[in-house]
């Protein structure tokens, strides 16, 4: 609209500001619990509307981040087609058998079983493939569920930054501010490995009652029951293999990682069309579609923002906090990651830091990638704080929890509280120490 | 004297001698609850919708899932019937804090016998993280009295004074 009527700069930038924070407010509250996807595509739907940001603007910004959307798609697709052929299953069966009945054994094979699965498949994976099948597992063999469940939900985050590929954020933030994989993994393999140790320490301390456990290995099914047809099952394992080999190479080639993934992926379908172990529209329906519209309206409102200034505002702001050192942008830059995350999910997050960091590129190297690896860290860990959800969740049933309402969800976000921030402290002065 | 008995999968026997000890007061009507927790399935709800995934969209394994903990319910309410023969057993789902105080109320109970919390084989804790947040629940929206039972933990005290 505005393309046509000529309106003062001032006003465009403050109805864009306007825009953009409506779009973040309505992330962080989900008003009728409406689908973050449709928040974010009706925030970029007005911005074009209005003439706030040209339909040729939106649409390079878009072409330009088509490696993370092409990402997202191979990695959804290499995960649910390696589900189909049942290796989680078969994975978690063998982390039982390998556990000699031992509850806490179980427990520190689950958490090294997670950080795998992250570490090749994503997040993801370990978030929502994983989890279900550990519950299934654990409720069979009549243990304690609560620990391995958290185990599973908190090691898909802790183990999100040992490769690039471990966590889409990385993709997001690394298509911006590329790094070779030998300096990725100098800043933030290290960390990881602290943050793990961590997770893993405070878990065993906080359940060490529910550990002395054991259990009845018979109450299982044997592993290979759980293969659905042993040639696409070792088809998949050999193409992981491969995929996660590809992976390495590419980061060090620093060639595109969505190539990799999407053609794993497509060698994993063509396995499971031809096995006829799964379906088209049985593939499709395991993917989610509707964050392709949320990334892409995130990116076309964050984009509007950049052009009002608004973010290198907020990103010269970021580096007069860090007081121009080391660990002033290591400590920033985690903090106000993991904070944001926590208002507004880590997609948006790593979107908006990716914006805001854009003014940081004179900055000496060192602080330059201290910023880079915290905004990795804090948008990928940060998520651990309030397993219940956004920051805004937790402050309504704390409300409740004043007024006398019992609210179950704080047993479950007590363990984020004691354990997170100990491991993004932890984590972001191991990141200082590394740069 | 109604007595509504609440197992968690630990405390069958401690359960059983309470009641036990009740009934050298007058005769009992025993039935035995056993609540699968729904909290876990909610949890990964909330897992799924913070990866955009539809929280209405069926979790994977769903189905067996749910016969899993069916048959977990079944297990520990037969053990409860081992040491309480003739109590009635009754099943829920939900949250288990809310529905054993409906099912007191519903049942017409005159006490319910609940343990502290879930024991598994550590020494008795005294203090203000002693007893678990169903106990808390029950003991503070009970329609009858409560019968709060705990491990024997002389061998803390005297606390200081």
């Amino acid at each position: 609209m505005f393309l046509f009527f000529p309106v003062p700069e001032i006003w465009k930038t403050a109805l864009t500001s306007l825009i953009g924070l409506v779009t973040l407010i309505g992330l962080m509250t989900r008003p009728f619990r409406w689908n973050e996807a449709i928040i974010a595509m009706v925030g970029a739907a007005v911005l074009l509307l209005l003439g706030l940001i040209s339909p040729a603007d939106a649409f390079l910004t878009l072409i330009r981040d088509w490696n993370t959307f092409l990402f997202f798609l191979g990695m959804m697709g290499l995960s649910a087609l390696a589900e189909a052929a049942g290796l989680f299953d078969w994975l978690a069966v063998q982390a039982a058998r390998l556990a000699g009945q031992s509850a806490a054994r179980l427990f520190l094979n689950v958490f090294l079983l997670g950080t795998l699965i992250s570490m090749i498949l994503s997040n993801d994976a370990t978030a929502l493939i994983l989890t279900p099948i550990v519950y299934l597992l654990v409720t069979k063999l009549r243990l304690p569920v609560l620990p391995y469940l958290f185990a599973c939900t908190f090691i898909a985050d802790t183990a999100s930054f040992l490769l690039p590929i471990s966590n889409p954020i990385n993709i997001i933030v690394l298509s911006r501010f590329p790094l070779d994989l030998w300096t990725f993994l100098r800043l933030l393999l290290l960390p990881s490995l602290v943050v793990i140790a961590i997770n893993i320490g405070v878990f065993v301390l906080l359940y060490r009652q529910q550990l002395k456990l054991s259990f009845d290995i018979n109450r299982l099914p044997s592993a290979e029951a759980s293969v659905k047809h042993k040639a696409y099952f070792r088809y998949t394992c050999a193409v992981l293999a491969l995929v996660a080999i590809a992976y390495v190479i590419a980061s060090a080639l620093q060639f595109h990682l969505s190539f990799v993934a999407m053609a794993g992926a497509m060698l994993l379908l063509i396995g499971a069309l031809s096995w006829r172990q799964i379906t088209l529209r049985e593939t499709a329906k395991r993917i989610s579609w509707s964050i392709f519209g949320f990334i892409a309206g995130m990116f076309v409102v964050v984009r509007a923002i950049e052009d009002t200034g608004l973010t290198t505002i907020f990103g010269k702001w970021l580096l007069n906090l860090s007081g121009g050192t080391n660990f002033g942008a290591v400590m920033v830059g985690t903090a106000g990651s993991a904070l944001g995350t926590n208002l507004i999910n880590n997609v948006p997050m790593a979107v908006v830091m990716n914006s805001a960091l854009g003014s940081i590129e004179h900055a000496p190297t060192a602080i330059r990638h201290g910023f880079i690896a915290a905004t990795i860290f804090g948008c990928a860990l940060g998520p651990n704080l309030t397993t219940v959800g956004s920051l805004a969740t937790v402050l309504w049933l704390l409300m409740l929890r004043q007024r006398n309402v019992d609210v179950s969800g704080l047993d479950y976000l007590k363990v984020g509280l004691i354990v997170t921030p100990l491991m993004l402290l932890a984590g972001a002065l191991t990141i200082w120490l590394l740069l | 004297m109604r007595v509504l008995c609440c197992l968690d999968g630990t405390n069958a026997e401690q359960i059983a001698k309470a009641a036990e000890m009740l009934s050298t007061i007058q005769p009992l009507t025993l039935s035995i609850l056993y609540v699968i927790d729904i909290g876990p399935r909610a949890e990964m709800d909330h897992l799924r919708e913070r990866f955009f995934r539809s929280s209405t969209q069926r979790l994977p394994h769903e189905q067996e899932m749910l016969e899993s903990e069916k048959s977990s319910a079944r297990d520990i309410l037969n053990a409860g019937l081992r040491y309480l023969a003739h109590a009635e057993t009754i099943e829920r789902e939900g949250r288990p804090g809310h529905e054993i105080v409906n099912v007191a109320a519903q049942w017409q109970a005159d006490v319910v016998l609940i343990c502290a919390r879930a024991q598994y084989g550590g020494k008795a804790s005294i203090g203000p993280k002693s007893v678990g947040h169903v106990a808390r629940f029950v003991l503070d929206h009970a329609p009858c009295p409560v019968f709060l039972v705990r491990q024997l933990a002389r061998e803390k005290f005297p606390i200081a004074r």
